[in-house]
């Protein structure tokens, strides 16, 4: 009886999510393959044409960009958020959870204001051209901050560090502690012990947290729409010209299609990974939380 | 590195650490040093958008006295209070939707031993792992071209109880997953129905996981921003979908003010999130 009640309770959400995830994904598929008749409504066909902007010298760089700015957030992220989360993991005592989340508070601040934060900041008219000013170091024109690849990349590390820091932290945090002293008897130094040991045991949380940091970068638009320019366009930006163009629904859809194939490499490679490590790993941690178990 | 060798949670290792203490202190100063600039980048943008909200003139840069004028500006502002209306709107019905759609699913997925659960897990998995932007433009499609819908109130909750259900999910399964069966069988041996065990077993171990998760998903709804913009139509303007707006005219003192506003209430919703989830209790190893 009660089985079929747990049964049943499955039913609602999972057919939520063919219907409203699997299904529009499907049909985005589809709408990549279409052609658009005079009012620029997609009609169903196979046409490959909406693929060629792949191949596309114009578009290229900016496949190429957008994989490179969301590799580059995700590498600056590891660098920034591993020594952070280790630290106030092992060396947090007590207070180390409300450590963390004082670190991770952007986390709960609406994404655009953080985004915002830093247009006031790095903006031709922003709190640091003054500054700047006022040091007596540029002059009244200042200096254009805005527009750069840098910024752009500053602006995606700043947004999806919390989601490193969080998730690295839970992989640091249920570490067995027995397991760092085990080797500290085996290799002695701090170093080896962090390379041989730590780092190994949390490699999953590395890679679950990259994943946060990579997945929603690569469809990030509002980053270089308002820290980035002309020249930092990502596929994302795309992607919403086409959307607000009328009878260019296909290639919206093919953009996106781009987008989440990547992610399927993506996730390829990531479980690729996390199969070497499982073969030596007993520790159950941080990306199971976070990717539900699935890892 | 000997990290573990001040808490006080692994006596052992100060007999393994032979080293000096000074270089020890040393290595821990420098981590804490870089956690400290780490925390400064996250935190210094923050307090920028604070500091200028209560600005007393109209600058994004100067500082100049101190006033309340933009908050009481937002106040006035008919359109800001319609759009606030609307995400309440939006994220009161995703959260009520996704709590209980939800925490049906982790119930499913702890206590059935079915198959087809681990595909179940892989799809929820999936949903939030896909970029929100191929999501929401997917939906948008699925919307206009393929059911022929206006986009409206109801299609922007459409996409939002989507990730309100799942995370809810998550955050239900794992404290499911530490809640034992015999309670639940005892009730049921007793004579209880199974919708009175579930009430009744159940559910008194389970609602703060519930409460916390539905609050802090109705913070993520209430802040998102990508779903919305690309599942709202004519006269439907989430509060972030107004942001952006309002962010793509310029930097301006009202935007401080109500980012300033959204913070705190995100931030003092998701603390009491986080301690009805036990983070501190469900740590503990």
């Amino acid at each position: 009886m009660r089985d079929r009640l747990a049964g049943i309770s499955l039913l609602p959400l999972s057919s939520w999510l063919v219907a409203f995830f699997l299904v529009p994904l499907g049909m985005i598929c589809a709408i990549s393959l279409a052609t658009t008749d005079l009012v620029g409504t997609p009609i169903f066909a196979l046409e490959f044409s909406n693929y060629s902007a792949l191949l596309d010298p114009l578009y290229v760089p900016v496949v190429i960009r957008t994989l490179a700015y969301a590799g580059a957030a995700t590498a600056l992220c590891i660098l920034l958020g591993y020594p952070a989360a280790y630290t106030v993991a092992r060396l947090g005592g007590r207070h180390r959870h409300a450590i963390i989340l004082l670190i991770a508070l952007p986390w709960f601040v609406d994404y655009l204001i953080r985004i915002y934060a830093w247009l006031a900041i790095l903006g031709g008219n922003g709190l640091l051209n003054n500054v700047l000013h006022q040091l007596g170091l540029t002059n009244a024109a200042g200096l254009s901050f805005v527009g750069h690849s840098y910024t752009v990349i500053l602006g995606l590390t700043y947004s999806y560090l919390p989601f490193m820091i969080l998730t690295i932290y839970v992989a640091v945090d249920q570490m067995d502690p027995r397991v760092i002293e085990a080797g500290k008897d085996l290799y002695g130094g701090p170093w080896s012990t962090f390379f041989y040991v730590t780092l190994p045991t949390t490699l999953q949380g590395i890679v679950a947290g990259s994943l946060l940091v990579f997945l929603p970068a690569l469809g990030d638009f509002a980053t270089v729409q308002f820290l980035g320019g002309a020249n930092q366009t990502m596929i994302g930006n795309l992607i919403v010209n086409d959307f607000s163009t009328v009878g260019n629904a296909p290639q919206a859809a093919a953009w996106t299609v781009v987008i989440i194939g990547s992610m399927v490499m993506v996730l390829v490679m990531a479980s690729l990974v996390a199969r070497i490590r499982r073969r030596g790993a007993t520790h159950r941690i941080g990306s199971d939380v976070v990717l539900g178990g699935t890892g | 590195m000997t990290a573990t060798v001040e808490s006080a949670e692994s006596p052992a290792a100060t007999h393994v650490d032979a080293r000096p203490r000074s270089s020890r202190n040393l290595r821990h100063l420098a981590l804490w040093a870089f956690t400290g600039v780490v925390g400064l980048f996250l935190l210094a943008p923050l307090l920028v958008v604070v500091l200028f909200s209560f600005n007393g003139i109209k600058s994004v840069s100067h500082l100049e006295g101190f006033s309340f004028h933009w908050y009481a500006k937002l106040w006035g502002n008919e359109v800001i209070l319609r759009s606030l209306r609307q995400s309440l709107e939006i994220s009161a019905v995703a959260t009520a939707v996704g709590a209980t759609i939800g925490t049906m699913l982790a119930f499913g997925l702890v206590r059935t031993r079915l198959g087809a659960t681990r595909v179940v897990e892989r799809l929820a998995a999936l949903s939030i792992l896909t970029p929100e932007t191929a999501i929401a433009i997917a939906l948008f499609y699925f919307f206009t071209v393929g059911l022929g819908l206006e986009l409206s109130l109801l299609t922007v909750m459409v996409g939002h109880i989507t990730f309100s259900g799942v995370f809810v999910m998550i955050v239900v399964r794992t404290r499911l997953l530490g809640v034992s069966e015999e309670v639940e069988e005892a009730a049921l041996d007793l004579g209880a129905g199974p919708l009175t065990t579930i009430r009744l077993a159940l559910l008194p171990q389970l609602w703060p996981a519930i409460a916390g998760a539905s609050l802090f998903v109705f913070i993520l709804s209430f802040d998102d921003f990508v779903t919305s913009y690309f599942t709202s139509g004519v006269g439907v303007t989430p509060l972030p979908v107004l942001i952006y707006g309002m962010v793509r005219l310029g930097v301006s003192p009202e935007i401080n003010a109500l980012g300033t506003s959204l913070m705190v209430v995100s931030i003092l919703l998701s603390i009491l999130a986080m301690s009805l989830i036990g983070w501190k209790r469900g740590r503990r190893s």
